[in-house]
């Protein structure tokens, strides 16, 4: 079984936690996954960095430019993870844009991510009716889960058509906005997150955007299966040079 | 020796046009290898002593999907065999009066290296008894019919190609003799008819030539882009699921899904509203000022001796294209009930037509603009104030115009429901690129009966204009799109050079990918990672291409030129000295091609003449120290 699927399958609210990787130097992304894992993160995304990356807000889009500037491209991250699964077991999710991914060849791709052991992939730019229509059956090939993201604004017919073609996790996105922007959950957000309980979907879903404490965290996964915690932590990592992990996810879990 | 027939699956592999061409006499080295370059499927060589077109040069090497077919006139057949073993021959071709019987043996030969296709040829004046055919059926592989006359082949006129009518046999055949530009449209009424089910290939020769033997290049290049059929049968229009062959689409994150899909859903509807269009045209004609004139341009006309016509975008309200495209655009955010509009600029441009715009409605504006661009383009900047709009600087990324829209994509995000986003070019998800064509293509609704009036006819030979995102280019072309004998030229900003690695010329140097929420063209690393262009022009200076001109591109209806900045500023200037007007740099690029391109004294050309120069005098004085 794919290694989210059974992560899913434990009895306990999961944290997430997305990372640009390449960032803040080249050559902290093993170490920062590995140190992620050793304090109980439950899954790891590992941002692949895009030159216009249109869903971010500020925060990830400065750990992009300069991950890039560090002279992180597809190929060296592939090679960079080539060994993980030798010391890591948790999952682990690429999270990119589809150009890169559409220039490395989408099938070359996900063949790779198979060999390295990631387990899904989050493409905020590649529409689930794309998907559908062209790639599907190729990730499915490769063992590969794609999440997909649905926002407040996402009426139940498409979160339907979405939770159909889905075979992880759904990507619940707090509130309307581009990753880091708010912070704090409100009234509105409680009457999303139970319209999308009442839709009683198959695939559980993991809250993103907007989720950077305990307090948040907690809030966020009353009614979600886990949550997902980015620009947070980017900003940690560029305070703490890629150290003290540990304190960072103590303060969430405590 | 077992013979590999390719022939049948050649009948539609023809990139340019739906029937093969062979192009025949070949002789001179290095003009062989210019016409190879035009990828002909055959190449013809005689070697017949009388010809004035024989061959007895050096093979050069020819590219792959190119058959070398040598001609031959009641040869000796061992001289053919060892000529077709020496120069590795694919095809013979036989025009004397050579017997079905020694059609087998050369078809059968066992002392040729690599099998041939035979091709035999038949002479036909004012009837032809195609009794004579039975006895070939089964010794060639097609049959070419040529007009009879003093020599075989060569002698430069057509026969009555009705006769092919009563074409009794399924083989296929080459149509040749005589055939030049002049036969373009006969050519396109042939293949209407039912002669033409069974023509496998066109062969040209002495229409081409500037001696016999040498071909005349720009004169073949125009044949094929003339003969390319898809004019008639490639729709260059979006499809309803909103690509233009394979590129647009809507490559957009989840959270824009709503904004975009309500856009789609709508902006047909409310076009097609007699209100709405009642209200756009009004504001046109009233607020913008058209129709805009289509200029003769005299002198420019006589210096480079053809005629120009210009299209007068410069004259519009606001001074560009850009504000047909705002107008349209207000009048849908208020249909949709949006409140709040935001926009992208580079130049400032269309920033300045959408702040008009909100100024006109009431309506709340910001415009993102590239923290550079806000440096180098003060006097917009003002003008967007003046005009009551907030200007947020990009400074994210390269802090240019493709940061700038990616920002007020960002905000689109962060505001699902109130806002409205005017895109400024023919750019960006489904249904922009058709929904900014469509507002437009009032530029070349105009020239259909301003041409009529000036020329008496409502196609011109060709529509010209600059591209930057393509959305003059697409207004400029949209009614002439499938008019097969309106022939479409592009110019893009080589910048400095297409080559220099500071360059804007995206057909050239853009591979597909996605930018901005649609599949296109677009400058990239190996990595796919977007790249920062250059051009002198801000209009100009994008990494994409609207998804219709990549489509263009790809289907070759659109002839696609890139202008340096040297090239466009002394064009610019040269447009100030012969008619009195001074361009934008972005039209300047457009008038360049008068330099690189010689049109014929009768042809009809119209360019867009989308901006006027003043926002570039700053530009236009440091550059000429004036
Ligand atoms: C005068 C003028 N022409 C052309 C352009 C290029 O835009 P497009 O390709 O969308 O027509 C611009 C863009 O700012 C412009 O200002």
């Amino acid at each position: 079984m794919n290694r989210i699927n059974q992560k899913l399958q434990e009895n306990k609210k999961l944290l997430s936690i997305y990372f640009t990787a390449g960032y803040p130097s080249l050559n902290d992304t093993v170490s920062i996954i590995q140190d992620l894992e050793k304090n109980g993160v439950d899954m790891i995304e590992i941002g692949l960095p895009f030159s216009d990356p249109l869903a971010d807000g500020p925060t990830i889009q400065d750990s992009s430019t300069q991950a890039l500037k560090n002279g992180m491209t597809t190929e060296v991250l592939f090679n960079q993870l080539k060994d993980i699964r030798k010391t890591v077991n948790i999952p682990l999710i690429i999270m990119g844009y589809f150009n890169p991914m559409l220039q490395y060849g989408v099938e070359a791709f996900c063949k790779k991510c198979k060999e390295i052991g990631i387990d899904g992939l989050i493409i905020p730019d590649l529409p689930v009716d794309v998907y559908h229509e062209e790639y599907q059956a190729t990730f499915e090939k490769y063992g590969l889960i794609n999440v997909f993201l649905i926002t407040p604004q996402t009426s139940d017919e498409r979160i339907r058509f979405i939770d159909s073609v889905s075979n992880g996790f759904i990507y619940m996105v707090s509130s309307a906005s581009t990753t880091g922007a708010k912070s704090g959950f409100g009234n509105e957000q409680a009457a999303y997150f139970e319209r999308i309980n009442s839709l009683n979907l198959k695939n559980p879903q993991i809250v993103g955007f907007g989720i950077s404490n305990n307090s948040t965290f907690k809030a966020a996964t009353k009614y979600a299966k886990g949550a997902i915690i980015g620009s947070a932590f980017v900003k940690h990592i560029t305070a703490n040079n890629a150290q003290n992990i540990d304190a960072f996810v103590n303060s969430i879990l405590k | 020796m077992e013979k590999t027939k390719t022939m049948q699956q050649n009948l539609s592999n023809s990139a340019k046009t739906d029937m093969q061409l062979k192009i025949c006499g070949m002789k001179y080295q290095d003009n062989i290898k210019q016409v190879a370059a035009l990828k002909p499927d055959y190449l013809g060589f005689i070697f017949y002593e009388k010809s004035p077109r024989h061959f007895d040069g050096v093979m050069p090497q020819l590219p792959e999907g190119i058959k070398k077919t040598g001609v031959f006139v009641n040869e000796n057949l061992n001289t053919v065999i060892e000529t077709v073993n020496k120069f590795k021959l694919q095809a013979v071709q036989l025009h004397g009066e050579e017997s079905a019987f020694y059609c087998n043996m050369l078809n059968t030969s066992k002392q040729l290296n690599e099998p041939v296709e035979v091709i035999k040829v038949f002479s036909v004046k004012d009837g032809f008894n195609f009794e004579v055919l039975k006895q070939y059926e089964n010794v060639c592989d097609y049959f070419l019919f040529d007009t009879k006359g003093k020599l075989p082949g060569g002698n430069g006129y057509t026969f009555d190609w009705s006769l092919l009518n009563n074409y009794p046999s399924t083989k296929p055949y080459f149509l040749s003799g005589g055939i030049g530009l002049d036969q373009v449209d006969d050519i396109k009424k042939f293949k209407e008819s039912k002669a033409a089910k069974y023509c496998y290939a066109l062969d040209v020769n002495s229409k081409f030539e500037i001696a016999p033997g040498l071909k005349n290049i720009a004169i073949l290049k125009e044949f094929q882009n003339k003969l390319s059929d898809k004019t008639m049968q490639e729709n260059y229009n979006v499809d309803d699921k909103g690509y233009y062959g394979n590129f647009g689409g809507a490559y957009i994150p989840e959270m824009l899904y709503p904004n975009v899909e309500e856009l789609r859903q709508n902006y047909l509807k409310v076009m097609a509203e007699p209100e709405f269009k009642k209200e756009f045209d009004k504001l046109l004609k009233d607020y913008v000022g058209r129709p805009s004139p289509l200029y003769f341009a005299k002198r420019l006309s006589e210096k480079y001796n053809t005629k120009i016509y210009l299209k007068r975008e410069d004259l519009n309200h606001t001074g560009a294209h850009k504000i047909n495209n705002t107008i349209g655009q207000i009048l849908m955010a208020q249909r949709l009930g949006k409140k709040r509009i935001i926009a992208e600029t580079g130049a400032g441009q269309h920033g300045v037509a959408t702040a008009t715009v909100c100024a006109l409605m009431g309506l709340e504006c910001i415009v993102y603009m590239g923290e550079i661009d806000i440096a180098r383009q003060a006097p917009n900047v003002a003008r967007m104030k003046m005009l009551g709009a907030t200007v947020i600087p990009a400074k994210s990324g390269s802090r240019t115009l493709k940061d700038a829209t990616n920002e007020a994509i960002r905000d689109w995000i962060n505001n699902p429901v109130d806002t409205h986003y005017i895109i400024g070019s023919a750019i960006g998800p489904h249904p922009y690129p058709d929904m900014v064509t469509r507002f437009q293509s009032v530029i070349s609704e105009e020239i259909k009966w301003q041409l009529k009036e000036h020329e008496g006819r409502e196609n011109p030979d060709y529509v010209v204009a600059c591209i930057g995102g393509g959305s003059n280019a697409a207004g400029t072309y949209y009614h002439f799109l499938h008019e097969p004998n309106v022939n479409i030229i592009a110019v893009e900003a080589a910048g400095l050079g297409v080559n220099s690695g500071e360059s804007a010329a995206t057909s050239v140097l853009g591979k597909e990918g996605i930018i901005h929420g649609c599949k296109t063209l677009l400058m990239q690393t190996n990595d796919g990672q977007i790249t920062e262009p250059y051009s002198i022009s801000a209009g100009l200076d994008y990494p994409g291409v609207g998804p219709m001109h990549a489509h263009l591109a790809k289907t070759g209806r659109a002839e696609f030129m890139s202008i340096t900045d040297d090239e466009a500023m002394k064009s610019g200037l040269e447009l100030c000295e012969l008619e009195g007007i001074i361009p934008a740099i972005e039209s300047s690029h457009a008038l360049a091609i008068f330099k690189q391109k010689q049109f014929k004294p009768n042809d009809v050309v119209v360019m867009s003449l989308s901006g006027r120069g003043d926002k570039d005098l700053n530009n236009y004085i440091e550059y000429f120290k004036i």
